[in-house]
C-alpha cells in the first residue's frame, strides 16, 4: 500500500522482519499526522542499516558519514531554523563511532529528533557487538561474549540534562507514535532510543525478549523529575518505555542565530559596512 | 574460585569448562551441549551464566546433572562497597522474581477472597443465617493470611523492580494494603473474642462489619494500581498528557512542525555565469633596489608588555609616515619565556622578516643573552643600566629607575618607546599622540615618553643606518594590519556567515576576528567539540545554503580528512583555514612551517577535486578568502586556504581595499518538483537546491548516488558520477590565477604562500638582473599553461618554509626541472637577509 510519504523507485535493503521496518512505517506514519510539509524536512542519517531509513522516506536528506549525522543535522538547523530537522542512525553510528557528538548535541540542546535504533548489534558490518551490547553477548569478534558494561544512552542523555529523553519498543508501536509525535513537538533536542530486534544477527534480544524485560511507564510518572528519571535510566532488569523525562529551555539555533530565523542562504553582508571598518585599521 | 579462576576454565586448549551458576561452580566439560567450552555457540564457559540464563529457553534444571565442583567466591582485590556488593544479590532477585512473579501469584487469592466474604457478608446481613456469618469469618481469616504473604512479594517487588519508588500508585498501595493488613487481624481478632457480636448491633459488630465491607473494596483499589504499574497507562500519551506539554491536544499540533518560509537568494547566479573579475596579484608598489630600512628588535618575558610596546610603536611609526613591517616569535632555544618583537621601518613596502638588527632593546637581561645571535657589531644594544653589558655598542639607560619614579613598572615600556624615538631621532609628537589615545587617563605615560625621548636623543647613534624618507600622506592611506585580520576581512567579503571550528594555534585569530564580527554582521559562529564536527558542521551549514569556514591547524586538519572526503562526495562547498605550523604531531606549537602542503593535497579518501590557495601578502589574504567561498559555491568543492603562523601573526600594511568589487553572489537555484541535486551537466556542476527554496527536495548522499541522490550499486551511474565530479577541476583550472612573476632574468626563484616578501626582499638585496622571483598563491589544481613558461629559465631554485620541498615536487610532477631547492624547516620563516645570503650560494653552485 502506498503512502503519502513513500519514496518511489528504491530497493530496500533490510532483511524480511528486520525491527527497521516498523520504525520506516512509524516515521512516515507520525509525518503524516503531523501534516510535516516534505520541503521542509530533512533527514540526515549516518551509516549502517538504520541509517538507511532516509532513502525510503519521501523528504530532503543529506545522507552523511558513520556517527556524523549529529554535528551536521546541528549546523543545518542553525543555518535554517525553519526547517524540520531529524537526525537518524543506528546505536553503533550514534553511540560509538558519533558518542562525541551525542554529548554535545545534548549540550546544545540544538532543536532536533534524534531517533537512534537500538538493535544491540552493529548490523550493517555483520553482527560485531554495539555498544548498547549486553554483556555475555558473542560475536564473530566478540568471541567470549561482550565484557564491557552496555552502554546506557538514556542516563547519559539526563546526566546531561538533555531537554526530551525516551525509548520506546518498535513491538509496541502504538506506544512508540505516541512518544515519537511528543518528540517531534518537543522544542529542542528529543532522544527517541528505539528497541529495534535485528532478526539477522541478533538472536538474543528478539522481538520476545524486548517485550519481556521492558513495561510502559504509567501515568502516574512524573518526566519532570530528573531524578526519578535518572533511577528509570538506571533500571535494567525491566526496562521502562516512555518519555522518562522532558524540560525546556532555550535551543542552539535561538542563541546562535540571536533569536534571528531567516535562512543564511538569504544573507549576504554590507560591503560598505566591511569597508567602514577596514578603513578603521 | 573466583570469577577470575573460573575465567581459565573455558574448556579450550585441553582445559575443563566450568561455569557458575547462581553461585555454585559446574563441571559442563562432559556435557554434550558443551563441545570445546561453548554452547550453542553463543555462550562460553570460564564465565557465570546467572545473569543469561534469564534468557535461555530452558530452566535451572540442566544444572541438576552437572557436578559441583566449587562455590563462586567474591573477587579478594577487588572488594567492593556495600552498596555494589548488594546489587548482585538483587540481580539475583530479579531473575529469580522474573521466573516466579510471586507478587502477581499470590495477590490474586486475597483480592479474590477479600472481594468473596464482603460479598457474603452482604447476604449475611440481608438474611443472618450461621452458615453466613461462619463462611464470612473463614473466607476473611485466610484472606488476612494470603494477604501477609502478597504484601511481602509485593514490597520485595517494589524493592527489586521498582527501586523503591515513591510514585503514587506504590504510596497509594503501600497504605491501603498496610490499612487492609491490620483491619485485617482487627477483625479477626473480634470474631475470636466474641463470635456473637455478628448479630449484634453493638459498636464491635458494627465495626467487624464494616471492615469485612471496607475490605472488600480496599483490595479492588489494590488491584486497579496493581494493574497500573504492571501494564502501564497506554492512554498517557493520549492527547490529554501531550496537551500538558505542547500546551494544545495533538490533533491540533499537525501541522505545528517547522515549515520554509518564502524567502530570495541575494545574487542568484548560474555556474555558466561568467567567472568573477579575475583576481589579480597587485604589482608591487614602490621602486626598484634596496629598501632603506632600521630594523628594531624588542625582547622581554612573556606578559612584560612587549605586545603593547609593538602596538604603540607600530601606530606611531605609522603615524610618522613609515612603510613598517612587524612580526613577533618565541625563540626555541629560549627558555623561561623570552619573547621578541621584530618591528622594521622603511620608505617602500616590505612584508619580510630580517635575522640581524640594527636596534635591540632589551627588557630583562634574559632577553640580552637570548637575542645576541641577531646583532653585529654596528647594532646599539640599548639595556637598562643595572645589566647592559660593557661593550662599545652597549647603551645603558635608566629604564627600571624611570619608570619606579613615575610610580608603575609598566612605564618601562612607554620610557623605552620614547628611547627609541630620540635615538632614531625621530619627531615624537606621533609618539606622544598614540600614547594618549591608548592611556587616555595615565597622563604619566606621557611624562614617560618625554623622559624616554631625552634619554634616547642623547646617545651615540653613528652606528644607525640613515633613516628611512618618512611621507605622512602616503602612510595615511595605508592600513596597518595582521594576516589573521586580512584573511578575516577576505571571508567577510566572501559573505561567510557560518564559522565553526576548534580552536587551534596559530588558527585561532581568525576564529576570534569571526566571532567579533558576529556582533555586527549574521555571522552563526561556534565552538565545535572537536574538528571531526567542526568541518560536518561546515557541510550541514552549506548543505542549508549557509557560507560556511572552518578555521584549524595542520593537526585539527588532519582529523577533517572524513568529512573533507564527504564534501567531495556529496559535492557540498566547503571553505578550510588552514594556519599550518611545524609537525608531525604537536611539533613546535606557536612557530611557522609550510609543511601541510601534501596534506592538504591528498587528505580524504578516494579521489575528488579541491581547491587550495596559499596568500603571500596581505593582499593576497583578503582577495583569496573572498574567492575561496566564490570558487567553493560555484565549483561545489572544498576549498584549502594554507596560511601559516608567521603570516597570520605579522603585521604590514595595505593599501586602498574596494570591498563593493567583491561581488557576493550565490550559486542555489530555487528547486522544482522533478529537481535531482546530482543532474549531469556538461561542465559537471549541478545546480545546486536548498531545503525549502522551492519545490523540490534535495538529497545529497555520501554513497555513491544516482542523479536523484538516491544511493546506487550500478556500475555505469558510478562512473557517469565519478567523471561528472572528475569534469568540474577543468573548469576550475580554467580559472587558475597565474603566478606572479617580477623580473626578467633566466634564473627563476619560485616560492609559495608566505614566502612572497622575504623572496621579495631577498632578491632586492641581491639586485641581480639575472633573478626572477615567482609567486604560486594558486596552488593546486595547477594550470600546465601557466606553467610553460617555466621552460624558459636556465635554472630554477625553489624556496619553501619545510623539509619536503613539496611544492617543487609537484612542479616536477608537471615536468618543470628544479636544479635546487632551498628548504628551511628550523621552525622559523625565512629571513630576508639570511634568504640572499643562501640563494646567492645556489647561484654560484649553478653557474
Ligand atoms: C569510519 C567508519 N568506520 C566503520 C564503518 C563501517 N560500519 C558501517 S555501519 C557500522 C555499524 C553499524 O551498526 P549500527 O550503527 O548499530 O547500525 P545497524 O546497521 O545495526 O542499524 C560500521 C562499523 C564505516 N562505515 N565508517
Ligand atoms: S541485519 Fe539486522 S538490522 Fe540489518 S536489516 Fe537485517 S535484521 Fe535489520
Amino acid at each position: 500500500m502506498n503512502h503519502p510519504f513513500d519514496r518511489q523507485d528504491v530497493d530496500v535493503a533490510w532483511c524480511p522482519g528486520c525491527g527497521n521496518f516498523g520504525i520506516l512505517q512509524l516515521i512516515k506514519e507520525v509525518l503524516d499526522e503531523l501534516q510535516a510539509d516534505r520541503r521542509s524536512t530533512v533527514i540526515v542519517s549516518g551509516i549502517g542499516q538504520a541509517a538507511k531509513t532516509p532513502y525510503y522516506i519521501d523528504v530532503n536528506m543529506f545522507g552523511v558519514l558513520h556517527g556524523r549525522a549529529l554535528p551536521v543535522a546541528t549546523a543545518l538547523k542553525a543555518a535554517n531554523p525553519e526547517l524540520m530537522v531529524i537526525a537518524e542512525g543506528g546505536d553503533g553510528d550514534m553511540y560509538g563511532e558519533g558518542g562525541n557528538h551525542f554529548l554535545h548535541a545534548i549540550r546544545r540542546n540544538v532543536d532536533i529528533v534524534h531517533i537512534v535504533h537500538n538493535n544491540m548489534v552493529y548490523g550493517l558490518t555483520k553482527g560485531q557487538a554495539s555498544p548498547t551490547s549486553q554483556k555475555g553477548f558473542t560475536t564473530k569478534v566478540q568471541v567470549d561474549g561482550v565484557g564491557s558494561e552496555p552502554f546506557n544512552p538514556l542516563a547519559v542523555a539526563l546526566a546531561l540534562k538533555a531537554g526530551f529523553v525516551s525509548r520506546v519498543n518498535i513491538g509496541n508501536a502504538v506506544h512508540a507514535k505516541e512518544v515519537l509525535k511528543a518528540a517531534f513537538l518537543h522544542p529542542g533536542y528529543s532522544l527517541v532510543d528505539i528497541f529495534q530486534p535485528c532478526v539477522t544477527f541478533n538472536k538474543t534480544n528478539t522481538y520476545q525478549w524486548f517485550k519481556e524485560n521492558t513495561y510502559v511507564l504509567d501515568g502516574s510518572y512524573d518526566p519532570t523529575d530528573i531524578g526519578a528519571a535518572m533511577n528509570k535510566a538506571l533500571e535494567t532488569a525491566s526496562m521502562p518505555l516512555g518519555i522518562l523525562y522532558r524540560n525546556i529551555s532555550s535551543t542552539f539555533e535561538q542563541r546562535i542565530r540571536r533569536g534571528a530565523t531567516e535562512p543564511l542562504y538569504s544573507i549576504k553582508h554590507d560591503t560598505a559596512q566591511i569597508q567602514g571598518l577596514f578603513e578603521g585599521y | 574460585m573466583t570469577l577470575n579462576e573460573l575465567k581459565r576454565y573455558n574448556g579450550r586448549n585441553g582445559m575443563s569448562a566450568y561455569v557458575a551458576y547462581k553461585g555454585t561452580v559446574y563441571d559442563v566439560t562432559q556435557s554434550p551441549f558443551w563441545k570445546e567450552g561453548n554452547h550453542q555457540g553463543q555462550h562460553n564457559a570460564g564465565a557465570d551464566l546467572t545473569i543469561m540464563m534469564a534468557g535461555a529457553p530452558h530452566g535451572d534444571e540442566v544444572f541438576a546433572k552437572m557436578p559441583v565442583v566449587a562455590t563462586l567466591e567474591e573477587e579478594p582485590l577487588l572488594q567492593q562497597s556495600d552498596a555494589s556488593a548488594a546489587t548482585p544479590l538483587k540481580e539475583r532477585l530479579q531473575i529469580w522474581y522474573k521466573k516466579y512473579h510471586p507478587h502477581p501469584m499470590t495477590v490474586h487469592f486475597p483480592i479474590a477472597l477479600h472481594m468473596f466474604s464482603a460479598g457474603l457478608d452482604l447476604f449475611f446481613l440481608a438474611s443472618p443465617k450461621v452458615p453466613y456469618a461462619v463462611g464470612v469469618f473463614y473466607t476473611f481469616f485466610v484472606a488476612t493470611v494470603m494477604g501477609f504473604v502478597a504484601m511481602i512479594a509485593g514490597v520485595l517487588s517494589w524493592w527489586i523492580n521498582y527501586n523503591l519508588s515513591t510514585r503514587r500508585p506504590f504510596v497509594v498501595k503501600l497504605i491501603v494494603a498496610t490499612l487492609t493488613l491490620l483491619l485485617g487481624v482487627v477483625g479477626i481478632a473480634l470474631y475470636l473474642e466474641n463470635p456473637g457480636i455478628v448479630y449484634e448491633a453493638s459498636l464491635e459488630g458494627i465495626t467487624y462489619h464494616a471492615i469485612i465491607l471496607f475490605t472488600g473494596m480496599s483490595v479492588i483499589v489494590l488491584g486497579y494500581y496493581g494493574g497500573k504499574i504492571t501494564w502501564g497507562d497506554l492512554s498517557q500519551y493520549d492527547t490529554k498528557t501531550v496537551v500538558s506539554e505542547t500546551e494544545e491536544p495533538l490533533s491540533a499540533a499537525a501541522g505545528k512542525l517547522p515549515a520554509a518560509g518564502t524567502y530570495e537568494v541575494p545574487f542568484s547566479s548560474a555556474a555558466t555565469m561568467a567567472p568573477v573579475k579575475e583576481v589579480r596579484y597587485e604589482v608591487k608598489e614602490g621602486g626598484i633596489g634596496r629598501p632603506n630600512t632600521i630594523s628594531i628588535l624588542i625582547g622581554g618575558a612573556a606578559g612584560a608588555g612587549i605586545d603593547t610596546l609593538e602596538n604603540l610603536l607600530c601606530d606611531a611609526f605609522k603615524r610618522s609616515g613609515y612603510y613598517l613591517f612587524s612580526t613577533k616569535e618565541y625563540m626555541s632555544r629560549v627558555r623561561g619565556g623570552s619573547n621578541t618583537v621584530l618591528i622594521r621601518i622603511s620608505d617602500t613596502p616590505l612584508e619580510a622578516p630580517c635575522w640581524e638588527v640594527d636596534l635591540f632593546i632589551a627588557m630583562d637581561a634574559l632577553a640580552l643573552e637570548h637575542a645576541k645571535e641577531r646583532c653585529t657589531s654596528k647594532t646599539i644594544i640599548v639595556a637598562d643600566q643595572t645589566f647592559a653589558q660593557m661593550e662599545t655598542n652597549s647603551r645603558a639607560i635608566p629604564m627600571k629607575e624611570t619608570a619606579q619614579k613615575l610610580g608603575n613598572v609598566h612605564y618601562a615600556n612607554t620610557y623605552v618607546a620614547g628611547v627609541a624615538f630620540g635615538l632614531l631621532g625621530i619627531e615624537p609628537q606621533p609618539l606622544i599622540q598614540s600614547v594618549a589615545e591608548h592611556f587616555k587617563e595615565d597622563t604619566a605615560n606621557a611624562a614617560a615618553v618625554n623622559e624616554g625621548c631625552q634619554a634616547g636623543g642623547k646617545l651615540e647613534r653613528s652606528t644607525l643606518p640613515a633613516l628611512p624618507k618618512a611621507d605622512r600622506e602616503r602612510s595615511e592611506k595605508l592600513h596597518l594590519m595582521d594576516g589573521t585580520t586580512a584573511s578575516g576581512f577576505g571571508f567577510l567579503s566572501g559573505g561567510c556567515n557560518f564559522v565553526a571550528s576548534y580552536p587551534m594555534s596559530p588558527s585561532t585569530g581568525v576564529l576570534n576576528f569571526m566571532a567579533s564580527m558576529s556582533k555586527q554582521f549574521t555571522i552563526a559562529v561556534e565552538q565545535s567539540e572537536d574538528e571531526i564536527a567542526s568541518l560536518h558542521m561546515v557541510l550541514g551549514a552549506w548543505y542549508a545554503g549557509a557560507r560556511a569556514l572552518t578555521t584549524t591547524s595542520g593537526g585539527g586538519f588532519a582529523l577533517m580528512g572524513e568529512a573533507l572526503s564527504l564534501s567531495g562526495m556529496t559535492e557540498t562547498p566547503a571553505v578550510i583555514y588552514l594556519a599550518q605550523r611545524p609537525g608531525p604531531a604537536t611539533g613546535l606549537p606557536t612557530r611557522s612551517e609550510q609543511g601541510d602542503l601534501n596534506l592538504a593535497l591528498h587528505s580524504g579518501h578516494g579521489p575528488f577535486p579541491r581547491l587550495i590557495l596559499a596568500p603571500g601578502s596581505l593582499r593576497e589574504c583578503i582577495d583569496l578568502g573572498y574567492l575561496a567561498f566564490e570558487l567553493a559555491d560555484r565549483y561545489q568543492l572544498p576549498v584549502i586556504i594554507l596560511s601559516d603562523q608567521y603570516l597570520a601573526d605579522s603585521i604590514a600594511m595595505i593599501g586602498d581595499v574596494d570591498f563593493s568589487a567583491y561581488e557576493q553572489r550565490r550559486y542555489i537555484v530555487r528547486t522544482d518538483k522533478e529537481y535531482r541535486r546530482y543532474a549531469d551537466t556538461q561542465e559537471g556542476i549541478s545546480p545546486r537546491g536548498v531545503p525549502g527554496f522551492g519545490e523540490g527536495l534535495v538529497c545529497a548522499d555520501g554513497h555513491e548516488h544516482d542523479e536523484r541522490g538516491q544511493i546506487t550499486e550500478d556500475y555505469r551511474k558510478r562512473i557517469q558520477m565519478a567523471s561528472k565530479r572528475a569534469r568540474k577541476e577543468t573548469g576550475l583550472i580554467a580559472q587558475a590565477v597565474a603566478p606572479y612573476t617580477y623580473g626578467e632574468g633566466s634564473i627563476a626563484v619560485i616560492g609559495w604562500g608566505s614566502t612572497r616578501g622575504a623572496i621579495a626582499e631577498a632578491l632586492q638585496q641581491l639586485d641581480d638582473p639575472r633573478l626572477v622571483q615567482i609567486h604560486f598563491a594558486w596552488v593546486h589544481p595547477l594550470n600546465p599553461e601557466h606553467l610553460l613558461f617555466l621552460k624558459k629559465y636556465t635554472h630554477v631554485i625553489v624556496v619553501e618554509n619545510n623539509a619536503d620541498g613539496a611544492f617543487a615536487d609537484r612542479l616536477q610532477h608537471y615536468g618543470i626541472v628544479v636544479e635546487s631547492r632551498v628548504l628551511q624547516y628550523n621552525g622559523f620563516s625565512f629571513f630576508a637577509d639570511q634568504l640572499s645570503a643562501m640563494i646567492s650560494e645556489r647561484i654560484k653552485e649553478l653557474s
